[in-house]
């Protein structure tokens, strides 16, 4: 799936910081899982926007999963304050995985 | 400003203050049941109507499975209902009821000392299942999400109701006679709608959710769990009323029904397990996936058990045995053993480190117990529990104390690994944040 973003360089780089951050349960980093659905950039709010999902809602590892997200936006723009929106609008599913994601599975 | 646009869905999960003392007291009832079944194997070479096998029964029923399954539930009802828990101080005193309850009503058995104290304790378990039903209900009511997980915790909560309450009527039938008949007539009603209506439902209702979740697989089958559902419950009620008006050959109907749905539940569970995406299936996923596979073999002990009855009459008091063994350390504590390296290491995981993910390097969560540990108890376990049956149909002393051994080893092992995650902290992972 597409990811919907502002700036193409600033998500470029947003998305290889996130590439850290894992699902403890399935071992596979947020990127690659498919739950990054929009990052973008408010320069004059000097803020990073990030839109994502959870592979189910109420997932005992959600809050986990979406500190780890704010967090590492946080640190990869310093002077951004990084905000966090979680959706289930689309649902999270298989196809959303990448072709890297679904190699590191069938390992 | 970015304007939000989609649904923002908080994520609370239960505190794992609630949940992991239910994990530490099953521990503790696990090792307490092997040390029992140790040290009184001679019990298991006659009638199964003994102090000790009653004993050893609640102790794995109650403080074993029943508090585990409270504990996992707790944390797991709000995934199933995509809603969070009611009530924390509800779950708190479920758990303080159970706690105090359970160790009167097992020392109870054990002396066979039916008096005041184990009343007392039997009323306290009843005590807790109520407080566990009004949390469940209330928080499925507020939850906008139904679905048929969530049913069969129900459906399982109001059979292990009616369960304990048989149990405490049973205990006042030893005192006073209150029932038309003794209460080692109605302990098979009691046994059986524990085991299907309480346990097989539970596990079923919960497995269909997390197996397929565990194995990252796209299967999904509502129809069959439907089915299963349907199966199960008329059943229950089938044998409920089968066997008060005494036709023992009926009760065969029933079992043929908890069979079936017994193979649409593997069925389910093969499918989950052919149609995963993550082709490695980890070890605590392997001993989950064997139990579900297990839960057969005490089926067809049953079938035989019914069947001699029938033909001759008397019970085969060790076939008897062995089933009620195969329950309880087979197919329950294959599940347990694996399902709790599934869920406690990502509770403690998700306390201690949550607020430094992506602060910098974190454990996995299958770091904080050992595998070698994990691997061990395993093969333990998978000794023990064939040489003990081998032991009960037999009635050899050597296997039955070799199969023990084997059991409490497997539960020293265990308990090792829970307060290992118990117990971890972030220093011990050299992180002092």
């Amino acid at each position: 799936m597409a990811i919907i973003t502002n700036n193409n360089i600033k998500s470029t780089i947003a998305l290889a910081s996130l590439e850290s951050v894992y699902d403890p349960e399935i071992g596979l980093n947020v990127v690659d899982l498919g739950l990054i659905y929009q990052i973008d950039f408010d320069e004059t709010a000097k803020e990073v926007f990030c839109r994502m999902t959870l592979t189910t809602q109420f997932c005992p590892m959600g809050e986990s999963i979406t500190d780890g997200v704010k967090n590492t936006l946080a640190g990869t723009f310093p002077g951004y304050t990084a905000r966090l929106e979680l959706t289930f609008d689309p649902p999270w599913n298989f196809q959303m995985i990448s072709e890297e994601g679904r190699e590191f599975l069938n390992r | 400003m970015f304007a939000p646009q989609g649904n923002i869905a908080t994520a609370k999960t239960t505190s794992y203050k609630v949940v992991l003392p239910f994990y530490g007291y099953a521990a503790i009832s696990f090792l307490a049941g092997t040390v029992m079944l140790l040290i009184n194997t001679k019990a298991f070479t006659g009638h199964y109507f003994q102090p000790p096998l009653l004993a050893i029964t609640h102790t794995m029923a109650l403080g074993w499975g029943t508090m585990i399954i409270l504990g996992a539930s707790h944390q797991l009802v709000p995934v199933l209902i995509e809603g969070e828990l009611y009530s924390n101080k509800l779950a708190y005193a479920s758990f303080i009821c159970a706690a105090v309850g359970i160790p009167p009503l097992v020392s109870g058995f054990y002396m066979f000392d039916l008096g005041n104290l184990a009343l007392a304790g039997g009323i306290l378990v009843v005590i807790s299942v109520l407080l566990y039903m009004t949390n469940l209900v209330a928080s499925i009511r507020r939850s906008k999400h139904r679905n048929i997980h969530a049913t069969f915790v129900v459906a399982a909560t109001l059979w292990l109701l009616v369960t304990t309450i048989i149990g405490v009527l049973l205990l006042c039938n030893f005192r006073t006679k209150c029932l038309p008949e003794e209460s080692l007539h109605y302990l098979s009603l009691h046994a059986h709608l524990g085991i299907a209506g309480w346990f097989l439902l539970t596990v079923i209702g919960v497995g269909a959710r997390l197996i397929p979740l565990f194995l990252i697989s796209k299967y999904s089958h509502t129809a069959i769990l439907r089915w299963i559902f349907y199966l199960i419950n008329v059943a229950l009620i089938s044998f409920f009323f089968l066997f008060l008006s005494g036709s023992t050959a009926t009760l065969l109907i029933p079992i043929t029904m908890i069979f079936v749905s017994i193979l649409l539940f593997v069925f389910y569970c093969f499918r989950a397990y052919k149609e995963r995406i993550r082709k490695q299936v980890d070890d605590q996923m392997k001993i989950s996936l064997l139990s579900t596979y297990m839960i057969p073999l005490p089926m067809i002990f049953l079938a035989v058990v019914i069947g001699a009855l029938i033909l001759s009459g008397e019970p085969q008091t060790n076939l008897v045995s062995a089933y009620g063994f195969l329950i309880f350390f087979g197919w329950l504590t294959a599940i347990i053993l694996g399902m709790t390296f599934k869920t406690l290491p990502f509770i403690v995981w998700h306390k201690t480190y949550h607020k430094l993910s992506g602060k910098g390097k974190t454990p996995n969560p299958k770091d904080l117990f050992s595998e070698r540990v994990f691997h061990w108890m395993s093969v333990s376990y998978l000794a023990g529990v064939p040489i003990f049956a081998i032991g009960v149909i037999t009635t050899n002393q050597y296997a039955l104390q070799a199969g023990s051994l084997f059991l409490l080893f497997a539960a020293i092992l265990y308990i090792a690994n829970v307060f290992k995650i118990m117990s971890h902290s972030p220093k011990h992972y050299g992180n002092n944040n």
